[in-house]
């Protein structure tokens, strides 16, 4: 129980602007509600990330109860969708520089573990492709490229 | 959904915690815990506060980690299918190094009890000790650990099905039911025509069997947290780590217990 704070501080839309009195007054009347996303094209940030809640007297569901990132995975799961990237590197061949393997990265680099191809040729070799420069294993000369797919923040990616 | 809106979310699954203060803090406990009970059962020691001082810290500081943990995991979403697996290996992993301090206290039960000592007059129980037969209450206590093993299945499935009546009714037996099992030890032991102190059928017999004991009463607070989860909505019909893990534990001690039952009271009788 002391922990719902915690959701609450999540749930509260945020004041962006200040109001004057009188109009003050109309936009606290008119009750600004988060929907929650039944979907994943339905998600517009964490406050559409929280469930319902269970139905009085009921066992709740996940798709009732979960919030969050756990709730991201659900709706991703539900559409049979996989919101976390975890599949191995393309290795089904071997990056060259006109032809380099493409990597996805929501930041401006990415670690890549080469192994070469076929996968385990040789032993992993780190590498790190950015977006100004392309990663090459010294061990079988494969090539990465980095494709940024992410939004600049404008924190200076930290 | 659009990289835009991905980007705002985690790209892994798992979970990176934040700054804490309660693992330095069980951390100290647990070694305040260790300290106090090995001085006062030395005799450095005089009386028990430091052990129960240690005790109140100890349950003080877990329990805000527990509130933390339920917080993150069930409104701030932070446990994921990933996440969960790694609590339920953790969890595992903890139940075989427990299943292996048992084994450790079976070892010294029959390093003892099989070749019984001239000082013991060669046989086990040693002479004049009066063991607990069992026919008496660990018989009554078995049969309660292996209800409570079928109401908490009961109860599980329940909570699977969505049926919260049954789900809360299955888990509040069981919990009786422990109580019960506890409480008949408690009666047991001040009963008992032999102390740990009185040489080494006392010892090993209190060691294993007594340790189960802490265990089952660690079992009871399990699953009374589990009770009020359940009551406030907490517990899914798909999404229950804590309550799996508590099923786990009592099956273990379970099992546990019709070893110590088989070996410390009925063969070594």
């Amino acid at each position: 129980m002391l922990s719902l704070r915690q959701s609450f501080r999540l749930a509260t839309p945020v004041v962006r602007s200040s109001r004057a009195f009188n109009t003050s007054r109309v936009f606290l009347q008119s009750k600004s509600v988060v929907k929650t996303a039944q979907s994943l094209s339905e998600v517009n940030g964490p406050e559409t990330l929280i469930g319902p809640g269970a139905k009085e007297g009921e066992i709740p569901t996940d798709l009732e109860q979960a919030t969050g990132l756990e709730r991201l995975e659900l709706l991703g799961k539900l559409e049979g969708i996989e919101v976390f990237d975890l599949k191995p590197l393309d290795s089904s061949r071997k990056g060259t520089m006109q032809d380099p393997i493409i990597v996805e990265s929501y930041d401006d680099y990415r670690y890549v573990g080469c192994t070469g191809s076929p996968a385990d040729s040789h032993t992993v070799m780190w590498l790190k492709p950015t977006v100004n420069q392309v990663a090459r294993c010294w061990e079988c000369g494969s090539v990465y490229k980095l494709k940024p797919v992410g939004v600049d923040t404008g924190d200076g990616h930290h | 959904m659009t990289h835009l809106e991905r980007s705002k979310h985690q790209q892994f699954p798992f979970h990176m915690v934040a700054p804490s203060p309660w693992p330095i803090m069980v951390s100290f406990a647990l070694l305040s815990l260790a300290l106090s009970l090995a001085l006062t059962m030395h005799g450095y020691i005089g009386d028990m506060n430091l052990v129960y001082l240690a005790l109140f810290v100890l349950t003080a500081s877990s329990t805000l980690w527990f509130r933390d943990i339920i917080a993150e995991a069930t409104y701030l979403g932070d446990h994921t299918i990933a996440v969960r697996k790694g609590i339920n290996l953790g969890f595992l992993l903890f139940v075989v190094s427990e299943v292996l301090i048992f084994a450790s206290l079976f070892w010294a039960y029959f390093h003892s009890a099989m070749s019984p000592d001239v000082t013991l007059g060669g046989v086990w129980p040693p002479v004049g000790i009066e063991a607990v037969q069992p026919t008496e209450l660990p018989l009554l206590n078995t049969i309660i650990l292996l209800a409570s093993g079928a109401t908490v299945t009961y109860s599980h499935h329940a909570l699977i099905e969505g049926n919260r009546k049954n789900a809360l009714l299955g888990l509040l037996i069981t919990t009786w039911l422990i109580i019960i099992f506890v409480t008949c030890q408690y009666i047991e032991y001040t009963n008992a025509a032999f102390t740990i102190s009185d040489g080494i059928y006392g010892s090993v017999f209190y060691a294993g069997t007594g340790l189960h004991f802490l265990h089952m009463v660690m079992l009871i607070v399990m699953l009374v947290i589990n009770y009020w989860r359940m009551r406030n909505y907490h517990l899914t019909s798909s999404h229950h780590v804590g309550y799996e893990t508590t099923i786990v534990y009592l099956h273990v001690l379970d099992i546990i217990w019709l070893f110590l039952y088989i070996t410390m009271y009925w063969w070594g009788v």
